[in-house]
């Protein structure tokens, strides 16, 4: 699970700092804040192999994420807070999985669900494997196990949530400055395979 | 028909197809797997006589192998690479292995497209994994693997470089995160000896 160092007393993630606002915003505001990032998630899946079947027992009412605030599904990338990569990533699925994570608005997150999100699992010497999608995008929590069971979504939720509610505050949300990524938000369509002739 | 009586019938009526236009009939080899109860008729033909056998055994009233079920390969190394299609009578329920072989310096094999259209996909796959060419295939690129990708992945030659660049990420032996004891390293199989061992 995640492992980033959090200071349970000032509730600052100890690895960066916070720009002006959390700098001067009151505590209690900030804690209103994050608290309110951290039980509206909404999650967007991106299934890809037999994970993809937990995550989905997770979102329903035997385990229920909803109650911990993971609200399933959002319509799009576009409204999604937290993606779930659960499953094989390839090399021919990588650009778009990159291309869904750009799309979405920040702040947003990212859960590693399964050994083959996390580090390629069995696949680790395909040809056509990702060795891990956190080459990809950057990854908030990674949930082991293969596939790993509902419970272990829940618990990866949890820590996620921990995490949230330690980060700096700022308007625009996450703690990431990620900016000068609106080229890729832009970028020409992947080109078809041509249609019509020689297609038997 | 048994898988017995199929694998005959076909050879029977490929071989006698081929003596009437001239070819050598007696490489054509028939008889059925080691499937036991669930055995399979299989057909071995020589490369020349593979798109008019597949015609035959789709055309022929008895056997109506008129279903193309996938086509494959397969690395046997030095005897080339073995290309297997699998055609099936929906109406009799029966089915039929119609295997080749084609050479290592040579893979070049007569596209199945004019007999059957679905093969077109299997084909471009076997094109890419093994790098056999289908000759008379409308439209042979590859399929599945990203664009770029070098090299035929399910040849046996082919090194699986992530084998050398990262080690098993999981323990290799019961206990061993508890002890901390590592097994001797060791080259990973499929990897040449002189590879470098962190590449």
């Amino acid at each position: 699970m995640d492992l980033t160092p959090v200071d349970r007393v000032s509730g600052r993630d100890l690895g960066g700092g916070g720009g002006l606002l959390d700098r001067t915003l009151p505590d209690p505001i900030k804690f209103v804040l994050n608290w309110g990032r951290r039980y509206s998630l909404w999650v967007f899946n991106f299934g890809l192999a037999c994970c993809a079947i937990e995550f989905i027992a997770t979102s329903m009412s035997r385990h229920d994420f909803i109650r911990l605030g993971v609200i399933p599904f959002a319509h799009g990338p576009r409204q999604a807070d937290l993606m779930v990569v659960s499953g094989t990533v390839t090399d021919k699925m990588a650009p778009a999985v990159r291309r869904l994570y750009e799309q979405m608005p920040e702040p947003k997150y990212v859960i590693s669900f399964g050994a083959c999100s996390n580090c390629g699992g069995p696949y680790w010497d395909s040809y056509c494997v990702t060795k891990g999608v956190d080459q990809l995008i950057p990854v908030d929590v990674y949930v082991p196990g293969c596939p790993p069971r509902p419970e272990a979504l829940l618990q990866g939720i949890l820590r996620l949530q921990d995490k949230i509610a330690g980060e700096p505050v700022s308007l625009r949300g996450g703690a990431r400055g990620r900016a000068g990524q609106a080229a890729a938000l832009t970028a020409a369509l992947v080109r078809p395979p041509a249609t019509g002739e020689g297609r038997p | 028909m048994t898988p017995a009586q199929v694998a005959d019938r076909l050879a029977q009526a490929i071989r006698s197809a081929l003596e009437h236009a001239g070819g050598r009939s007696a490489e054509i080899a028939s008889g059925v797997d080691d499937g036991r109860d669930w055995c399979s008729a299989v057909v071995d033909v020589p490369s020349p006589a593979w798109r008019p056998a597949a015609r035959l055994a789709r055309d022929d009233p008895d056997l109506d192998l008129s279903y193309f079920d996938w086509l494959s390969g397969v690395d046997e190394q030095d005897g080339g690479f073995g290309v297997v299609a699998h055609l099936w009578s929906v109406r009799h329920r029966h089915g039929a292995l119609l295997r080749t072989t084609v050479p290592r310096d040579e893979p070049r094999l007569a596209s199945l497209v004019p007999v059957f259209a679905g093969a077109a996909w299997h084909e471009r796959e076997t094109f890419e994994m093994f790098g056999v060419i289908f000759d008379g295939h409308p439209r042979l690129e590859p399929l599945l693997l990203p664009d770029g990708f070098t090299g035929h992945p399910l040849r046996k030659d082919f090194v699986l470089a992530s084998r050398v660049a990262k080690e098993w990420p999981g323990a290799k032996e019961p206990g061993e995160s508890h002890t901390g004891a590592t097994r001797r390293r060791m080259r990973p199989p499929g990897v040449p000896e002189d590879w470098p061992r962190d590449a």
